[in-house]
């Protein structure tokens, strides 16, 4: 019998490193995989909604075609994941996908990204993309915890190149006039904080209609609500110290394993994240 | 994309915000699909209609989602509220949206549905 990890069998797996279980491996090739637009909550009215929640708009599957040097494709095959913003600063777009978990283990998310500004400026753009990244938004029987991570590639035209976490969020707000729902804008632009030691710099690549993928990875514990570490590309960034947005448990949230990832524009043109694939496994 | 079942997605475009005069939907992008229906919902009108008044929608193509051009097919919807009208569209490429023109004097909440099928 070989001992070789399974991956090893599915090239397509054999770039990544799941934990011993895969709870799901989306290739954007083969359809939207349950990615979904992370709608905001109403009652009664559709203007009940937060107003950066009604500007989300739905992912969808690209080929990642430029005016200048025709379809890119995805890492592999030709469709990846888009979540694309509105052409207005700040104004973030996010996709999610939610299951729960039956094990509180450890868990690990993994992927290949890549993201640019719109390429409707023949200019470098680099500094365009204001961030992009992933959270968690999860349940036990206690709290309700969402670790946030995202990349601060520039703000306000500065380049900032570096990873940064959230601990706080906007208060609760009531929802509708039953008592029954609640919201808070988790992604609010107050609040990120730096990473210590986590400055990174990413392979932009000279013009906006170049993609080239970067791997990421996250290690969560579910059973302690706590980061382990994570990585982009060729570095490891020690995370046990870093925190989450915590409050206690909400009513019909229970074992919620929410994974959303989003990004936002730091100028007026729109902002694209492309996910080629998604890995979420765990170790139990 | 393989696979025996027709690949299939519904992508909301428009949510039930409040619009006037000529609004455009985001860029959506559809090179997977082969066929395309866009749906236009009011779910509600401000302002006065006489009877007869539209909100009239075109259908758009791109080569590349910053450039757009007419597709032919229009969309014209009731300005009352819950109007529903529909068009079918295909062979158009990688990307898809509307551009609609709300009459002067009227504000409307429209929910515009694309649901695309391989």
């Amino acid at each position: 019998m070989s001992s070789a990890h399974p991956t090893q069998a599915d090239a397509r797996l054999s770039r990544y490193d799941p934990m011993s279980r895969i709870l799901y491996f989306d290739d954007f090739d083969d359809g939207i995989n349950g990615w979904t637009t992370l709608v905001g909550n109403y009652e009664g009215s559709i203007e009940t909604m937060t107003h950066s929640y009604a500007r989300h708009t739905q992912p969808m599957l690209s080929q990642i075609t430029h005016w200048d040097a025709g379809t890119h494709g995805a890492f592999d095959g030709t469709y990846a994941l888009k979540i694309a913003t509105r052409p207005v600063p700040g104004e973030r777009n996010v996709a999610i996908k939610r299951v729960t978990f039956r094990k509180a283990a450890r868990i690990r998310v993994e992927t290949y990204f890549a993201f640019k500004p719109e390429a409707n400026e023949l200019r470098l753009s680099d500094r365009d993309v204001r961030s992009f990244g992933l959270l968690f938004d999860l349940q036990d029987g206690r709290e309700r915890v969402m670790p946030h991570l995202r990349y601060l590639n520039a703000l306000d035209g500065q380049r900032m190149n570096r990873w940064q976490y959230k601990r706080r969020s906007l208060p609760l707000r009531a929802i509708g006039g039953h008592n029954e729902t609640v919201t808070h804008d988790h992604l609010s632009p107050q609040d990120w904080e730096d990473i210590p030691g986590a400055g990174q710099l990413l392979c932009y690549n000279e013009i906006p209609t170049k993609i080239n993928w970067h791997y990421l990875r996250m290690d969560f514990d579910l059973q302690a609500m706590r980061w382990i570490d994570f990585q982009c590309n060729d570095q490891i960034f020690d995370a046990t110290g870093v925190e989450s947005i915590r409050m206690p448990a909400m009513p019909n949230l229970s074992c919620m394993l929410n994974l959303a990832f989003f990004c936002e524009p730091d100028t007026a043109k729109r902002a694209f994240l492309y996910l080629d694939s998604v890995v979420l496994s765990g170790e139990f | 994309m393989a696979g025996i079942m027709r690949n299939t997605l519904t992508a909301v475009l428009v949510r039930g915000e409040w619009l006037q005069g000529t609004f455009e939907t985001e860029p959506y992008e559809a090179a997977w699909a082969g066929e395309a229906l866009f749906f236009v919902r009011l779910m509600g009108v401000r302002g006065t209609a006489l009877a007869g008044t539209a909100v009239e929608c075109k259908v758009q193509l791109s080569p590349d989602g910053i450039r757009w051009v007419d597709e032919g097919t229009v969309l014209r919807v009731d300005a009352q509220p819950e109007a529903l009208v529909y068009a079918r569209v295909g062979h158009f490429g990688g990307w898809l949206r509307l551009v609609g023109h709300v009459p002067a004097g009227l504000e409307v909440q429209p929910v515009v549905t694309l649901s695309l099928k391989a």
